[in-house]
């Protein structure tokens, strides 16, 4: 019923567009129009669809809610709790759907069918309200065109409200996040205080099992479980590792195909490149844990060292090759964009290509270069897939690449799998978790991108 | 005596010829000035006197050109000595991303010229003053070279070019980006230049021609029409296209 709403909807928009068009075309053959054509048929198609589709969605988002205050206004009346309101609900729903299969009480059935009743008026009254809302504003409007009225402003203010709302829902998502994450952390420092959390040796959130909802809450029980600094410890460690293997390799691809390949070799190489970037992260994840793990176990084995088959230098090494296409690519393009006067003042000189790429153009693509590098970090600290598969699931606090650690992004995976009760401090920390992963990353891209802005102005 | 003697000079951009069999013999220590329109081939033949077009692809350079009577378009030569003794100044001032002091110091210290700290020290004092910029940014030689004006900019190319001393000093239209005042400076300078330097200047401006150089060369669809000291150019061209050109009749 409601796609068939939105569609109707949708086709007499599409439809008045030319009917007010066309109306516009008549009119021109009198007298001279304030617009195009075709701004009196945008005119018609918004005033038609625009205010029916507002109408329409606000109807959608408030109509369960409305219904469910009518079925229960009669019964709320009891005195009960919140959640046997809910439970009660829910069985009327089930029930008119005849999927109830529970005890059947008159006073169920009653509101069962009430509720029928109750959803067939608002579905009708939906349809009927809103297309004559649709006829209303659609005949508004079209007596407006015959009057010749200005189409074109009202026009251009309907788009900027558009794009307005739509930057203005990325932006409220991101608040939201933030404010959801905010506010969950603070409760989990209300039990578990913030120096045992940043200064706290010992991570094992195994410790603290879902506790039953009635007994009373026990702060003692939870010291020396929630001690982050392995875990960061762990995160920076594994990010360092991958920064090892993709700054080198990276920066050197990138000067290469900046300053060295030739136009067919760039065109062909540098998509396959970055199709390292397309490659899915549980890829990367198995690759890490299926053969690279087991490869540098067998390898430590040879040279009699003990490799932990989840190793931090397999998670690190694999994380490493890919973030290679960010850094090759930014700063190919970085290196690209700095002038070729100052390759040729260099050259004039009596430079040689290497001079030339060692002394003027790393300097001054190096803003760029050094914003490519920090981006790459945060993809390496933010990063999941990997370390979850490869880097073991134990918040060992260790300097050893050789030996399994754990990160951030892991440790979020390991409390929110399975079972996890909203309000616990288990549950907390991985929100408490997610805010500094937050924190950091949005630091480091802040960093970056104020670094590769400053490298703009240069230039221009 | 003759710097530098191009023969049958031909340059090709892939398929298209870009200049036709160029003969020119240029004198020590003048001022050469290369006119003509836009796209008639001056620029391209200038960054053949310092295998410049090696740095595009898909340029191709034939034919001889000898400077102190060495064809440089041999195959073994060494383009690092060559661009060491040709040095170029370019249509926009090109200071490298370093400090006014850096910028000096990169040719000298790529070539290996300065032995201490010192001697560097020298040799950028003396090229800055030269280049008629010492007064202007002695206090402030350790700061960024972008940091200046254009027209000291372009003096800061100069100062860079010069302080490995090269032989000839090649520029490209070095004043088209600069105000008036700049560009009086730089006449001033490339004047002074000249006691010891041979110098070859691409410029749109005939009166800047006029002013700077001691003999002209006029350059109209890859071909030189004609060649001579300034003076007979401008005032009695044995070629009507010439004539045509110094008189504003097109380009």
């Amino acid at each position: 019923m409601n796609s068939v709403i939105f569609l109707t909807i949708v086709l007499l928009a599409l439809s008045s567009y030319f009917f007010g068009r066309k109306k516009a075309i008549l009119i021109q053959s009198n007298k001279r129009l304030t617009a195009l054509p075709k701004f009196y048929g945008y005119y018609l198609a918004i005033w038609c669809g625009a205010p029916a589709f507002l109408l329409y969605a606000l109807w959608s988002i408030f109509e369960p809610s409305i219904v469910r205050f009518f079925i229960l206004s009669d019964y709320s009346s009891q005195g009960l709790l919140e959640g046997e309101l809910n439970l009660f609900y829910e069985k009327v729903k089930s029930l008119s759907r005849n999927q109830y299969s529970g005890e059947l009480t008159a006073e169920l059935q009653r509101s069962a069918e009430k509720y029928l009743n109750f959803r067939d008026i608002t579905k009708w009254s939906k349809v009927v309200i809103v297309l004559s809302l649709l006829i209303a504003s659609t005949g508004y409007a079209y007596t407006k065109i015959s009057n010749n009225t200005k189409t074109r402003e009202p026009v251009e203010i309907f788009l900027k409200g558009v794009f307005f709302l739509s930057s203005l829902a990325a932006i409220l998502t991101t608040i939201g996040i933030i404010f959801s994450l905010l506010f969950q952390t603070i409760e989990f420092f209300q039990v578990i205080p913030l120096f045992d959390f940043v200064f706290g040796m010992h991570w094992y959130p195994a410790k603290a099992f879902v506790r039953d909802a009635s007994e009373a809450l026990d702060p003692s029980m939870y010291s020396d479980t929630f001690g982050a600094v392995p875990i960061f410890a762990g995160t920076f460690f594994i990010a360092l590792i991958a920064m090892c293997v993709a700054i080198p390799i990276g920066l050197l691809s990138g000067i290469y195909m900046a300053e060295y390949a030739s136009k067919r070799l760039r065109q062909y190489a540098k998509p396959v490149i970055e199709i390292l970037a397309g490659i899915p992260t549980v890829v990367y994840g198995f690759f890490a844990a299926l053969t690279v793990g087991p490869f540098l176990k067998d390898l430590g084995l040879s040279l009699g060292l003990e490799v932990s088959a989840e190793s931090a230098l397999a998670a690190g090494g694999v994380m490493g090759i890919m973030i290679i296409p960010f850094i090759s690519s930014l700063s190919d393009d970085v290196i690209t964009s700095v002038p070729q006067n100052l390759r040729d003042g260099s050259y004039a000189m009596g430079a040689t290509k290497s001079e030339t790429i060692k002394r003027v153009i790393i300097p001054a693509a190096l803003p760029g270069i050094v914003g490519s590098i920090l981006l790459g970090v945060s993809r390496a600290i933010g990063e999941t897939m990997i370390v979850v598969m490869a880097s073991g699931l134990a918040a060992n606090l260790t300097l050893n690449p050789l030996e399994s650690t754990s990160t951030i992004t892991a440790q979020i995976v390991v409390i929110l799998i399975g079972d996890q009760q909203f309000g616990d401090p288990k549950t907390q920390a991985a929100f408490a978790l997610g805010l500094s992963l937050f924190i950091v990353t949005l630091v480091l891209n802040i960093v970056a991108l104020s670094v590769v802005k400053k490298y703009r102005e240069k230039y221009e | 005596m003759n710097k530098i003697e191009a023969k049958n000079v031909d340059v090709y951009y892939g398929a298209k010829q870009a200049l036709f069999d160029i003969n020119m013999d240029i004198e020590a220590n003048k001022v050469t000035a290369l006119i003509g329109p836009s796209g008639c081939g001056k620029s391209t033949f200038l960054r053949c006197l310092n295998r410049m077009n090696d740095v595009i692809d898909i340029c191709k350079v034939s034919g001889v050109v000898k400077i102190n009577d060495y064809d440089i378009n041999q195959k073994d030569t060494d383009v690092v000595r060559l661009r060491e003794k040709v040095g170029m100044i370019f249509q926009k001032p090109n200071p490298f991303p370093k400090t006014i002091y850096e910028n000096i110091s990169y040719g000298p210290e790529i070539h290996g010229i300065a032995q201490s700290k010192s001697e560097m020290d020298n040799i950028v004092e003396e090229s800055l003053r030269k280049a008629a910029l010492w007064e202007e940014v002695k206090d402030r030689i350790h700061e960024p070279g972008t940091g200046l004006s254009g027209g000291q900019q372009q003096r800061l190319c100069i100062a860079r070019t010069i302080s490995i001393k090269p032989e000839v000093i090649l520029m490209d239209e070095p004043c088209s980006a600069l105000d008036p005042i700049a560009t009086a400076q730089i006449e001033e300078l490339i004047d002074e230049l000249r006691k010891e330097h041979t110098i070859i200047i691409v410029t749109h401006s005939m009166s800047q021609a006029a002013r700077v150089s001691q003999n002209t060369g006029f350059f109209h669809l890859g071909k030189l029409i004609e060649v001579g000291s300034t003076d007979k150019i401008f005032k009695n061209p044995t070629q009507q296209q010439t004539q045509d050109y110094i008189t504003g009749r097109f380009g």
